[in-house]
């Protein structure tokens, strides 16, 4: 037995001088190769504090996402000599976790691509670095509207670099068949599903997981009937979870949604029996790839009321990036750079959050995304709505969307779901 | 037993056939699959079969979390079982309270959920260095293990017959030398079978590495598997290429020790 | 991190050669483990029982926590979480012990005698007992689905017109994850009971055969008793396993619909590391680690009383 702790030892040695040695390995180059960053921009790279990586850490897994990635990292590598991109995997369910521990021990990636609505969570355990001072002296700053820079007293945290929001995809076979136009209202979204499950289809797929993912996918239908977390209306609330509920009732939405994340029900609108999906902007490449069917987007129809989050990753800079500098200067030219927003459009189908990119023909002459800027326009919202404390965020979300889900699933009457998950809120927001 | 299998004992074999056997397929079928075609309700048997998953899944990261995994799941074995022989042989030779406290602590310890360690292991590591290196993964799983395969151990030893030591003692051994030279000899196939048991769940622990490995280049084969689900997306191809694969040294360590798990399970036996 | 146990020896090797009880110099074997698990195992519980006391955020983890005495207790038992989630851990852990021992014993009946289709079912059974909770989570979720297998023969044969909810029904699905928990935990206990079985001595079941005994006595009389003492043993285990599930719910329902599968280590892991409330999720386990208490104590008595016979 000591025999093999040995082994374990030296291998575990070897393991940890094959580090070294690469590490070593790359600094030499780095520092052997002092080549003064002339970027667009017209800062120069310091790579003194640093050792010419910028760690990214992200969520995506989609093939177009982490293509995406790959693609900022070439960018930014191209402009700069000697400096890496390493893009790191964290699953969605981890990163903020993992983004909190290793800040707890004075580590952590130079850049953080994570969903923008949980800043606050970040943000509050120190684990972002505060962006205002180069954000000020950023030249481009006034192109960046309000709803996408995040932060509290006077610091900035987070921007994001583009914007995600829900629409309603169809599939124009199936309504070719049943003979009915794209919807833009509930009503004839009800009335459309109708035929659609008459005509031996599914009517709809969303997402009703217990947790933040059901909220934000819950929000749009819950405020056309009237709710608003600024003015808690019970009724309103309960009409909201019973229009879901009646759907579930009614065939038109399966009860697996309730196990279902964002990718599942989409999944299921591609493989063709499905009329509707309510899903986002970024899940264009799929479509693309895996739809053998006509399909396209109208806005959800969710009315004058009704309310659209404006999601999206946000970015920002790890509190202990060993180089936040060069970190700044990698969000710059990929995520806040006309360029780059472009990439992101035709990767993943991201609205571009900056004004001037938005005008673009990339971006207007696409119809696919048409629907998703008038939504942004007409009934997008602050996610999270600005009324809900920052330290609460988290907590809030996982309320709403177990109740979401309790109700999609028949778990509680709509009255009882709607009833609890009021005064959680209320507690939550004071 | 010379009986020939009754009715009951088919039925209940093609049951568990059915049980076990439809999911490993499932596995191996989803492996080998296009994406487009696992949602689809008629290629369930029927489609056409490709290795991109596999090659995707072949490349650097996979020999890398390979060898991590290896060198956790052996340092977890040794090091669980330099600790759990020990005291699987003292909690089967004492008696009185001593054995029920003890007892009493390992189930309680081997009971806690595994989520409520993270976090005060997490800090205990931060302070210690333990963090963000393979020696603290390997310490966070035995510590996992070690009230198991204590639990698991104890009854081997039981069933070592005292007046073997007893005989030993009279020709002038000490306990230590008994132990080592009389009972451990005896008590070997529960070694070996524990031991098994150990690697095997080393091996597919991923809560502790996911959280301890403070960034994922460094992760095993469990965590990179743990880490395929994602919010936006997820590659069934791709989970069950990397899951076949994984357990390829899974199948081996089987294969080399089948005849200790199938017939040397012999837990809690007093005999 | 050297092997403890050289310590032990010279410990051992210091006392007086003869005149000393062996009994007690045993103890010393046991030094290792307690050394070890005090580091490793007492001290975190230690850390999340101060936890559970304080008012500890993701803003305050890595300073200092402010003493807030029970009330993150009363939080939890006040808004009816905890309540819920001890009821339906129960429950779980009920589905889980009773499929997994009776499934476990089943199986060792059946696969007690040797031959090709048994070798190779209990290969295959350890070997999707030795795959990584994430994966089989994951397929059971897909066989389970409405397009799933399950369903798909369930309709084929007639037995329901509409999709069976397996997961998606508050009371199926809290069944449905007990289920894969068992299916994932019948291996083992097979292995366990079986190596148990193959110990009778052949001779009883001729024995047996000539007092005309049919199988169904069989199993009663003989393979039942026989197995009692490892039963014991495996009950606990199966129980603990039970207990602390949490990758299988985590892959296939996420807590879902709503909370019906939120079972103790569950919720304390969404209070954490969802809601970043890590004291109330360190409350939660405590709960946990409280019912764990009363279950070693049984434990540790019927021990005892096995020993003292």
């Amino acid at each position: 037995m000591r025999n093999s702790a040995q082994n374990r030892r030296t291998r575990h040695a070897a393991v940890v001088g094959g580090a070294v040695a690469t590490a070593l390995l790359l600094a030499a180059c780095s520092g052997g190769d002092p080549e003064p960053g002339t970027a667009d921009g017209g800062s120069t790279a310091d790579a003194a504090g640093g050792d010419g990586t910028v760690t990214v850490w992200h969520y995506f897994s989609a093939e177009n996402q982490v293509q995406l990635m790959d693609d900022y990292a070439a960018k930014f590598e191209e402009a700069h000599d000697g400096v890496t991109v390493e893009n790191v995997y964290v699953p969605y369910d981890q990163m903020n976790s993992k983004v909190i521990s290793a800040a707890g021990q004075q580590t952590g990636p130079d850049v953080v691509v994570f969903n923008g609505a949980e800043w606050s969570t970040l943000a509050l355990a120190g684990a972002l670095a505060p962006m205002e001072e180069p954000w000020e002296g950023f030249a481009d700053a006034d192109q960046f509207p309000d709803s996408v820079i995040h932060g509290m007293d006077d610091h900035v945290y987070a921007v994001q670099g583009y914007v995600n929001l829900l629409g309603l995809w169809y599939n124009a076979d199936i309504l070719a068949e049943i003979g009915v136009e794209p919807p833009t209202s509930i009503d004839e979204l009800e009335a459309a599903m109708a035929a659609a499950v008459d005509a031996g289809y599914q009517g709809i797929t969303l997402s009703g997981l217990p947790q933040s993912q059901g909220e934000w996918q819950a929000y749009p239908w819950l405020t056309s009937q009237g709710f608003d977390y600024s003015d808690l209306d019970e009724q309103a609330l309960t009409d909201g979870f019973a229009m879901a509920r009646g759907w579930v009732e009614d065939g038109y939405l399966s009860q697996e949604a309730t196990t279902w994340d964002q990718t599942v029900p989409f999944q299921e609108f591609t493989s063709g029996d499905v009329a509707f999906a309510a899903n986002g902007n970024w899940q264009m490449g799929t479509a693309e790839a895996e739809a053998d069917f006509e399909y396209g987007v109208v806005p959800l129809p969710v009315g004058e009321s009704g309310k659209v989050y404006l999601g999206g990753e946000g970015q920002s800079i790890g509190a202990f990036s060993d180089d936040p500098d060069l970190a700044w200067q990698y969000l710059t030219e990929t995520y806040y750079d006309p360029e780059g927003q472009l990439l992101a459009v035709d990767n993943v189908g991201s609205i571009p959050s900056r004004l001037d990119t938005s005008q673009e023909a990339e971006v207007t002459d696409n119809s696919l995304l048409e629907p998703f800027a008038t939504t942004l326009a007409q009934n997008g919202a602050n996610y999270p709505d600005p009324i809900i404390p920052p330290e609460n965020v988290a907590k809030l979300q996982t309320a709403m969307g177990q109740a979401w889900s309790a109700a999609l699933g028949g778990q509680r009457s709509p009255e009882d779901a709607a009833a609890d998950v009021i005064a959680q809120i209320q507690a939550l927001i004071g | 037993m010379s009986h020939s299998a009754g009715p009951v004992n088919t039925i209940v074999k093609i049951l568990l056939t059915l049980m076990y056997g439809v999911p490993l397929l499932w596995i191996l079928l989803t492996s080998f699959k296009s994406s487009s075609d696992v949602f689809a309700a008629d290629a369930t048997f029927v489609f056409r079969p490709v290795v991109t998953s596999y090659v995707e899944a072949l490349d650097g990261a996979l020999v890398s979390a390979l060898q991590q995994s290896v060198v956790i799941a052996v340092g977890t074995t040794a090091l669980t079982l330099a600790i759990a022989i020990p005291a699987g042989y003292g909690l089967a030779r004492t008696r009185g309270w001593a054995v029920s406290v003890g007892l009493g602590l390992l189930i309680v310890l081997q009971m806690l959920p595994q989520t409520a360690n993270v976090i005060p292991l997490f800090q205990i590591f931060g302070s210690w260095g333990l963090l963000d290196s393979t020696l603290g993964v390997v310490i966070a799983d035995s510590a996992l293990l070690v009230p198991f395969a204590t639990i698991l151990l104890r009854p081997f030893f039981r069933a070592v017959p005292p007046q073997l030591e007893e005989a030993a003692a009279i020709d002038g051994a000490s306990v230590l030398r008994s132990f080592f030279f009389v009972v451990l000899p005896v008590a070997r196939n529960g070694v070996a079978t524990t031991g098994t048991l150990v690697f095997l769940l080393a091996w597919g622990e991923f809560l502790y590495a996911v959280n301890f490995f403070l960034s994922p280049g460094t992760y095993p084969l469990s965590a990179l598997l743990a880490q395929q689900v994602s919010a936006f997306g997820i590659n069934w191809p791709g989970l069950m290429a990397l899951a076949v694969l994984s357990s390829i040294p899974v199948l081996l360590v089987y294969a080399l020790t089948y005849r200790l798990l199938r017939d040397g399970l012999t837990v809690g036996a007093v005999k | 991190m050297s092997t403890p146990a050289p310590a032990a020896a010279r410990a051992a090797a210091a006392a007086p050669p003869q005149r000393r009880p062996r009994h007690q110099s045993r103890y010393l074997f046991l030094l290792p483990a307690l050394v070890f698990l005090a580091l490793f195992s007492l001290f975190p519980l230690v850390q999340l029982l101060r936890m559970s006391l304080s008012d500890v955020t993701a803003s305050t983890l890595n300073s200092s926590w402010l003493f807030v005495g029970l009330e993150n207790f009363q939080e939890g038992l006040a808004s009816g979480q905890t309540g819920d989630a001890l009821v339906r851990t129960a429950v779980f852990v009920l589905v889980v012990t009773v499929i997994g021992m009776v499934g476990g014993f089943a199986g060792a009946v059946a696969l007690r005698t040797r031959g090709r289709w048994s070798n190779v079912l209990l290969a295959v059974m350890v070997f999707a007992w030795a795959l990584p909770p994430v994966v089989n989570g994951s397929v059971w979720k897909f066989l389970l689905a409405d397009a799933g297998l399950l369903n798909v023969v369930a309709r084929a044969v007639g037995l329901t017109d509409t999709a069976l909810p397996f997961l998606y029904d508050q009371h199926w699905a809290l069944g449905a994850v007990a289920f894969v928990n068992s299916w994932a935990v019948i291996p083992f206990n097979a292995l366990v009971f079986r190596a148990a079985l193959l110990n009778i001595e052949p001779e009883v079941f001729e024995a047996a055969a000539l007092d005309g005994a049919g199988r169904w006595q069989e199993v009663r009389h003989i393979m039942v008793p026989s197995v009692r003492p490892t039963m014991l043993v495996l009950l606990v285990l199966t129980i603990v396993y039970g207990f602390r599930s949490f990758d299988f719910i985590y892959v296939m329902t996420y807590g879902g619909p709503g909370t019906a599968t939120n079972t103790l280590p569950f919720l304390g892991y969404l209070q954490a590391f969802s809601q970043f409330n890590f004291g109330l999720g360190a409350s939660t386990s405590v709960v946990a680690v409280l019912v764990v208490l009363v279950l070693a104590v049984l434990y540790a008595r019927s021990i005892r009383k096995e020993e003292k016979e």
